[in-house]
């Protein structure tokens, strides 16, 4: 049984078994020989609850992990996550449209360049409009469309934090 | 982030070290007494939870002399215990409504 635990405690993050390893295998030891004397029933219980607290735990620590990798980026960049103290900065529309600028005039540049050069293909019997012509002329388009989703997405968490909705987990109902 | 209200296990674990440092095992236990047998925490979740409490600066390792191997004992910090008092003060103010609501409902 112990041999599991020390398998399932291999699936958290190396930080939080570095941290808390030792100490968790301790009381799993501490609970196991305590539970050992009374029942299999018992002890078959506790193995159920003890693997899936540690399954759980470990799903829990890797996506902790996770969220403060972003959170730590966060503040590398200037607060994109989304966490409590979260502030969309206004400088994303500015950014956003200069990424767009860029894209449409590369389209665009693209497009120079294919119709300075000659064509060399010999004429199609009928009139087939190239594939990449027609993905050239949605491309706009499809970033346009994507443009537009992130402008509203950024208008809606704006709204929310304008409203104040994300301070509402800190409120107190108790008495001053 | 830790925010009130706690839930019934975080509370647990805060009041079993509210009285004095405790390692792993005896929370686990504390808390299972503490709510007559019906939190019984395993230990993944007992350490998730003092792994975020801990970040939060609620509560903080505690140093005791001659430690066994693979024992730590945890405290609750002067910040971890007025929240845990703004938590007791909340649930009594709900505790006191509540109980006026339903005599006022019973008369």
């Amino acid at each position: 049984m112990l041999a599991i635990y020390r398998k399932l405690l291999r699936l958290y993050p190396s930080e939080h078994r570095e941290l808390f390893g030792e100490e968790m295998l301790s009381v799993l030891i501490e609970e196991r020989s305590e539970i050992r004397d009374i029942t299999r029933i018992s002890e078959g219980r506790l193995f159920v609850r003890e693997t899936a607290g540690l399954l759980m735990g470990a799903l829990r620590a890797h996506f902790r992990a996770f969220t403060e990798i972003h959170e730590e980026l966060s503040f590398v960049t200037g607060r994109f996550a989304m966490h409590n103290g979260f502030r969309f900065p206004k400088s994303t529309i500015l950014f956003m449209a200069l990424i767009l600028g860029c894209v449409l005039t590369a389209i665009k540049k693209g497009q120079d360049i294919a119709s300075s050069v000659p064509n060399v293909n010999p004429p199609l019997p009928v009139h087939i409009q190239p594939v990449h012509s027609i993905l050239l002329g949605g491309m706009p388009l499809f970033f346009a469309f994507f443009y537009a989703a992130g402008l509203i997405g950024w208008a809606i968490l704006y709204a929310l934090r304008r409203s104040g909705a994300h301070r509402l987990s800190d409120v107190s109902t108790a008495p001053k | 982030m830790e925010s009130l209200p706690l839930t019934e296990p975080v509370l647990l674990i805060l009041l079993s070290l509210a009285g004095q440092p405790q390692h792993g095992y005896a929370i686990l236990k504390d808390v299972e007494r503490m709510s007559s047998g019906r939190v019984v925490l395993s230990t993944g979740t007992l350490y998730g939870a003092l792994r975020r409490l801990l970040d939060d600066e609620w509560i903080e390792r505690y140093e005791e002399e001659e430690t066994p191997r693979g024992r730590q004992a945890y405290r609750l910090t002067p910040h971890g215990r007025r929240n845990l008092q703004m938590e007791i003060d909340r649930i009594k103010h709900i505790t006191r409504l509540a109980t006026l609501r339903v005599a006022t409902k019973e008369r």
